[in-house]
C-alpha cells in the first residue's frame, strides 16, 4: 500500500501533474448543491424519513402530554381520598364515636375525616305545594368534616356547620339536579324529607369528591339519624370519609382501620385510590415500549426509503458519475460524495419531520385544551437517528456507484 | 507522446467481441486526428482506450514513455483530469447548475483553488463566445451552446489532449460549423485533438485521418 502510493506519486510527478483531490469544503459544497439542485429527487428520497421522524416525535410528545394530563387529574382529585366502611353494616359500635374519629384525624397526612350515612331514596316534596307528589331522592347524612371532604361547590346559599350538627337542625343542601326536580331555585324554602320539614340552606352544582352526592340531598349526620329511626325500607349505610394530603392516601388507607377500631381493625375496610405515582409509572412504561417500537419502525422505514431512492438516484446519475470519473475523480471521491448526500438528506428529513411532529403535538393540544409537552430530546434524537439512517442507507448505493466504469456511464 | 503498440480490446460477455484488433498508433503533440468508420467498427473503443477511460486487453500503451498498464488508479485519474479533456455527443452537463458551475466541475478534482477555478472557467467560456450565457441553466441553452459549454469544461484546465466522441452528432449545420471553428482554434493554439465522427466535413478538418473497419485501424 505504502509502496504503491509512493510509486504513484513518482509517476504523477514525472508527468508534471498532481494527484486528484477533493478538499472537505468542496466535498460539502458538491453534496449540498446536488441535494438542492434536484429538489424533486431529494424530496422523494427523504419523504419516508420525514414521516418516520414526525411520527416518532408526535407519538412521544402526545404520550407525555396525555401522561401529564392524567397525572394532573389524579393528583388533584382522587389521590387525596379514602373511604372506610365496615365489612358488615351491623357493626355500628365504637368506630363512629367522636373518640375514634379524633384518633383518625390526628394521623399525619389526614386533612379531614367525618361520618357519613347513606339512607337510600326517600320521598321528598316542596312543603307549600300540597298537590305535588313526592319524588324519591337519595339522602345523605354528613357531619361537617365529611361535608368538607365532599366539598360541594355552591351555586346559592351556604353549607351547614357544627351548630346544625350539634342540634340535629332539620336543614338540607340540594344538588342542582334535585333542586330542579323539586322546582326549587333559592334557599329558605321548606321541603319534606320523608315527611319531616327541612329548610333548604344551599344548592350545589358540583362536588370535589364522592360524585354520588351529585344526585342527592345532604342533611346533617345527626338529623339523618332521626330520619333513619323514622322507619325506612332500605337499611342505612355508614362510612367514614377521609381527605388526605397529596400522596398520603395509600398510607392512610392502611392506618385508618386501626385508628378507628383498634380492638378489631379487620372488621373495617379502607378504600384508597391507586397511587398516582404507580399509575404514572405504568403509563410511562407502556408509552416507552410503544415509543421504542415506533422509533424502531420509523428508523427502518427511513433507512429503507433513503436506500431505495439513493439506488434509483445512482441509476439516474450514471452519466454524471462517469463524467466526474473522466475529469479525474477517484472512486473514493464518488463514494464520499454520495454517502454525504444521503447523510445530509437524512439529517434534513429528520429536522423537517421533527418540526412537523412538534406542530402536530401543538395543534392536537390546542384543540383539546391540553398543555403540550414537547420533549426537545426526542426532536434531537429524531434528527440524529435520521442522519445515521441516511449514512447507513447511502453506503451500498455509493459503493455501487463508485464501481461504475466511466466508459459505460458516458456512452449514452 | 502517446504510443500504442499492438493494443487490442476484446469484450468478454458471452460471445467474445474483438472491438479493436492489434493496433499501432503514435500521437504527437499538436496533432489533429479524425477517426471514422461504420457504426460498431470500434471507433469509440479506440478513443476510450487512448483517453484512459478503458484499458486494453492486450498490448502496451505508453504516455510520455511511461507504461500505463503499470500505473496505479490515482495516476490514471490524475492524467484524465489534468492532461486530457473529454467531449461527448451527449454533452453531460448537470441540470440545476449554471454554465460556469458546469465548467468549474471539470477542474474540481484538480490542483486549482476555488477562486482559480472560477476565473479559468470564466475565461474558457469567453473563448467559446459564451460570456453572455455564463449563468444560464444548461436546460435553457441551444444544442450548439451546450456543446460549447462542454468544450469549455474540457479545455478550461488547459489539457494537452482533447478527446471528442461525435461532438457534432446532435447538432445542425450552423452549430456544427461553430463547434468546428472552436476546435480549429484550439488546435492552432497547440492542443492535440482526437475526434471520432461520421461526418465527412468534420473529418476533413483533421490533418491525420484514421479509418476503423471491424476493429482494424488504417491511416489514410
Ligand atoms: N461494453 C461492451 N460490451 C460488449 N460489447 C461492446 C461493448 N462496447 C462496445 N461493444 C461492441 O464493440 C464493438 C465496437 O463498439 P464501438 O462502440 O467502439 O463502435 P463505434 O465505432 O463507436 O460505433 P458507433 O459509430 O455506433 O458509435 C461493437 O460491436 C459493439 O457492439
Ligand atoms: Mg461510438
Amino acid at each position: 500500500m505504502r509502496t504503491r502510493r509512493r510509486k504513484e506519486r513518482d509517476e504523477i510527478g514525472r508527468l508534471g501533474i498532481e494527484r486528484s483531490r477533493l478538499d472537505i469544503r468542496d466535498l460539502f459544497r458538491e453534496a449540498s448543491v446536488s441535494v438542492l439542485s434536484n429538489p424533486g429527487r431529494s424530496l422523494v428520497t427523504v419523504v419516508g424519513t420525514i414521516l418516520g421522524a414526525a411520527a416518532f416525535v408526535a407519538s412521544l410528545g402526545l404520550g407525555s402530554t396525555l401522561n401529564q394530563q392524567v397525572s394532573t387529574a389524579f393528583d388533584l382529585r382522587r389521590a387525596t381520598e379514602v373511604l372506610v366502611e365496615p365489612e358488615d353494616q351491623a357493626t355500628t359500635d365504637g368506630w363512629l364515636q367522636d373518640a375514634a374519629i379524633g384518633r383518625l384525624t390526628r394521623l399525619n397526612g389526614v386533612v379531614a375525616a367525618g361520618r357519613r350515612v347513606s339512607l337510600g331514596e326517600r320521598p321528598m316534596r316542596r312543603m307549600i305545594d300540597l298537590r305535588q307528589s313526592s319524588t324519591g331522592v337519595p339522602v345523605i347524612g354528613a357531619d361537617p368534616s365529611a361535608l368538607q371532604v365532599m366539598a360541594p361547590r355552591l351555586t346559592v346559599g351556604r353549607s351547614f356547620g357544627e351548630f346544625h350538627e350539634r342540634h340535629a337542625t332539620p336543614v338540607v343542601m340540594l344538588s342542582t339536579t334535585v333542586a330542579r326536580q323539586l322546582g326549587i331555585h333559592r334557599t329558605g324554602v321548606a321541603v319534606f324529607v320523608a315527611d319531616q320539614a327541612h329548610t333548604v340552606v344551599g344548592i350545589f352544582h358540583d362536588v370535589e369528591r364522592r360524585p354520588e352526592a351529585m344526585a342527592a340531598a345532604i342533611v346533617p349526620y345527626s338529623a339523618a339519624e332521626r330520619l333513619d329511626q323514622s322507619g325506612a325500607s332500605q337499611p342505612a349505610k355508614r362510612d367514614v370519609l377521609v381527605e388526605t394530603s397529596p400522596g398520603a392516601a395509600q398510607l392512610i388507607g392502611r392506618q385508618a382501620p386501626l385508628a378507628l377500631r383498634p380492638e378489631a381493625p379487620a372488621e373495617l375496610r379502607a378504600v384508597a385510590p391507586p397511587d398516582p405515582r404507580t399509575l404514572r409509572q405504568e403509563i410511562e412504561g407502556s408509552t416507552t415500549r410503544t415509543t421504542l417500537l415506533i422509533s424502531g419502525v420509523a428508523l427502518l422505514m427511513g433507512t429503507i426509503s433513503i436506500g431505495n431512492a439513493a439506488t434509483s438516484g445512482v441509476a439516474q446519475r450514471t452519466g454524471e458519475i462517469g463524467l466526474r470519473r473522466a475529469v479525474g475523480a477517484r472512486r473514493r471521491h464518488i463514494f464520499g460524495q454520495l454517502v454525504l448526500e444521503t447523510t445530509v438528506l437524512g439529517g434534513l428529513g429528520g429536522a423537517v419531520g421533527a418540526l412537523l411532529g412538534v406542530l402536530t403535538i401543538s395543534i392536537v393540544s390546542v384543540v383539546n385544551g391540553w398543555t403540550p409537552a414537547v420533549e426537545i430530546r426526542s426532536a434531537l434524537f429524531a434528527c440524529t437517528a435520521s442522519t445515521i439512517a441516511g449514512l447507513l442507507a447511502g453506503l451500498v448505493p455509493a459503493a455501487r456507484a463508485a464501481r461504475i466504469p466511466p466508459v459505460q456511464a458516458l456512452q449514452r | 507522446m502517446l504510443v500504442l503498440r499492438d493494443v487490442s480490446r476484446t469484450y468478454q460477455d458471452g460471445q467474445p467481441v474483438h472491438a479493436l484488433r492489434a493496433t499501432n498508433l503514435r500521437v504527437e503533440q499538436g496533432d489533429y486526428i479524425s477517426i471514422t468508420g461504420p457504426s460498431g467498427s470500434g471507433k469509440s473503443t479506440l478513443l476510450n482506450l487512448v483517453g484512459l477511460l478503458d484499458v486494453p486487453t492486450a498490448g502496451s500503451y505508453l504516455i510520455g514513455g511511461m507504461e500505463t498498464a503499470d500505473c496505479g488508479p490515482a495516476t490514471l485519474g490524475a492524467i484524465r483530469g489534468q492532461l486530457f479533456g473529454f467531449v461527448f455527443q451527449a454533452f453531460h452537463l448537470l441540470p440545476g447548475r449554471t454554465a460556469v458551475e458546469n465548467v468549474e466541475l471539470g477542474m474540481l478534482y484538480g490542483p486549482h483553488t476555488r477562486r482559480q477555478r472560477r476565473s479559468m472557467a470564466t475565461e474558457a467560456l469567453e473563448r467559446m463566445g459564451l460570456s453572455h450565457r455564463m449563468h444560464a441553466d444548461p436546460r435553457q441553452l441551444s444544442g450548439g451552446e451546450k456543446q460549447r459549454v462542454a468544450i469549455a469544461r474540457a479545455v478550461a484546465a488547459r489539457p494537452r489532449v482533447l478527446f471528442c466522441d461525435e461532438p457534432t452528432g446532435n447538432l445542425d449545420t450552423t452549430n456544427t460549423a461553430a463547434v468546428l471553428a472552436v476546435l480549429r482554434q484550439l488546435n492552432q493554439d497547440g492542443l492535440t485533438l482526437i475526434v471520432v465522427t461520421h461526418d465527412s466535413q468534420v473529418a476533413s478538418e483533421a490533418r491525420r485521418r484514421l479509418r476503423v473497419t471491424d476493429g482494424v485501424v488504417d491511416e489514410t
